[in-house]
């Protein structure tokens, strides 16, 4: 496996990270960051609608030392409220600055209640070298019911496979939120740790 | 996982009609029902603490639904907070509340909150207004 292919592939198992909360309430702005051994990403959402949001994508790709950026949308194509749970369907899709043969598509759905968290995520991915889809499963329960204002806890269990490898990978996610603060670290053996931080405003 | 996207798109599809639905009660207020909070399903020490210290006052209790989350329902607050006729607000995860209180003067306008509650992404289903 080369180089280039096998950055591709951990590319693939860290982008699903931006999928978490891809639309804020109307008028809503949301700045992710993302950090590992590979890349450093900068995500900022607006969402003009709570029914779809735009934004940019900064990458630094730390193997390569380049840096590139994806213009994304993000497009709410169901929700379903219940009394105790709410479940999502999204489009999902992102172009390169790279250039127009390079970009992302894809759906990401969830369904949670304030116990369970279920997720799911298909993505193609297209670039002028290679393309590849990718699809990852979600769970997690939070071990405690925290009141509105109170620190909340999430265990999660990831597990994704990439077209490339086709590859099954699984680890632990453990998120954390307080107020408009949330931050996941997950671990795998590839990527080892890394580290999502979310703020909405 | 294609047979996991199926179920959940057939699901989702299934209900697609719901998110705008609401049932206003505009008009069908509780004023009787303050005290224990019993028939507004309220959590009575949450309620009383949000009461502390205000008077002269009207508190529109929001039933919501799709409230699930801390994070999802911050924006729910913000967005109440914006009007100069609203005091102070407060969310009820676990019944599925949000209390706001108002000024005694304030127009409240289920139509009004309900436009608020789904620019969050959730359904206001009904609402009752108190005075203090």
């Amino acid at each position: 496996m080369g180089i280039s292919l096998r950055v591709i592939i951990l590319f693939a198992i860290c982008i699903n990270y931006s999928d978490a909360r891809p639309i804020s309430y109307s008028g809503g702005s949301t700045i992710m960051a993302f950090s590992d051994n590979m890349k450093d990403s900068l995500y900022y959402h607006y969402s003009p609608s709570y029914k779809y949001s735009i934004g940019i994508e900064r990458l630094k790709d730390k193997f390569f030392n380049t840096n590139y950026s994806y213009a994304r949308f993000t497009y709410l194509l169901n929700r379903k409220n219940t009394d105790n749970s709410q479940r999502n369907l999204y489009f999902q899709s992102g172009l390169s600055s790279k250039g127009m043969e390079d970009y992302f598509y894809g759906v990401h759905g969830d369904w949670e209640t304030r116990r369970w968290f279920v997720g799911f995520g298909l993505k193609e991915v297209v670039t002028s070298k290679l393309d590849y889809n990718d699809q990852y499963f979600q769970a997690g329960f939070a071990p405690y019911l925290g009141e509105y204002g109170d620190f909340h806890t999430w265990i999660m269990f990831k597990t994704k496979k990439n077209s490339l490898n086709d590859k099954r990978s699984t680890y632990p996610v453990l998120k954390f939120f307080k107020g408009n603060v949330l931050m996941e670290f997950g671990y795998n053996d590839k990527t080892e740790f890394d580290v999502h931080l979310m703020y909405r405003f | 996982m294609y047979l996991v996207m199926f179920i959940f798109l057939f699901t989702s599809l299934s209900h697609a009609m719901d998110l705008d639905e609401t049932h206003t009660h505009e008009g069908h207020h509780h004023n009787d029902i303050l005290v224990d909070g019993t028939k507004l399903q309220l959590d009575s020490d949450r309620f009383q603490n949000f009461v502390d210290g205000l008077d002269n006052s009207q508190i529109a209790v929001v039933s919501v639904k799709g409230m699930v989350c801390d994070f999802c329902a911050r924006g729910i607050e913000k967005t109440f907070m914006k009007d100069a006729a609203v005091k102070k607000i407060d969310v009820d995860l676990t019944k599925g509340k949000v209390l706001i209180a108002y000024t005694s003067d304030a127009e409240i306008s289920f139509d009004v909150i309900s436009q608020k509650i789904l620019a969050n992404g959730q359904n206001a289903t009904g609402m009752s207004i108190l005075k203090i």
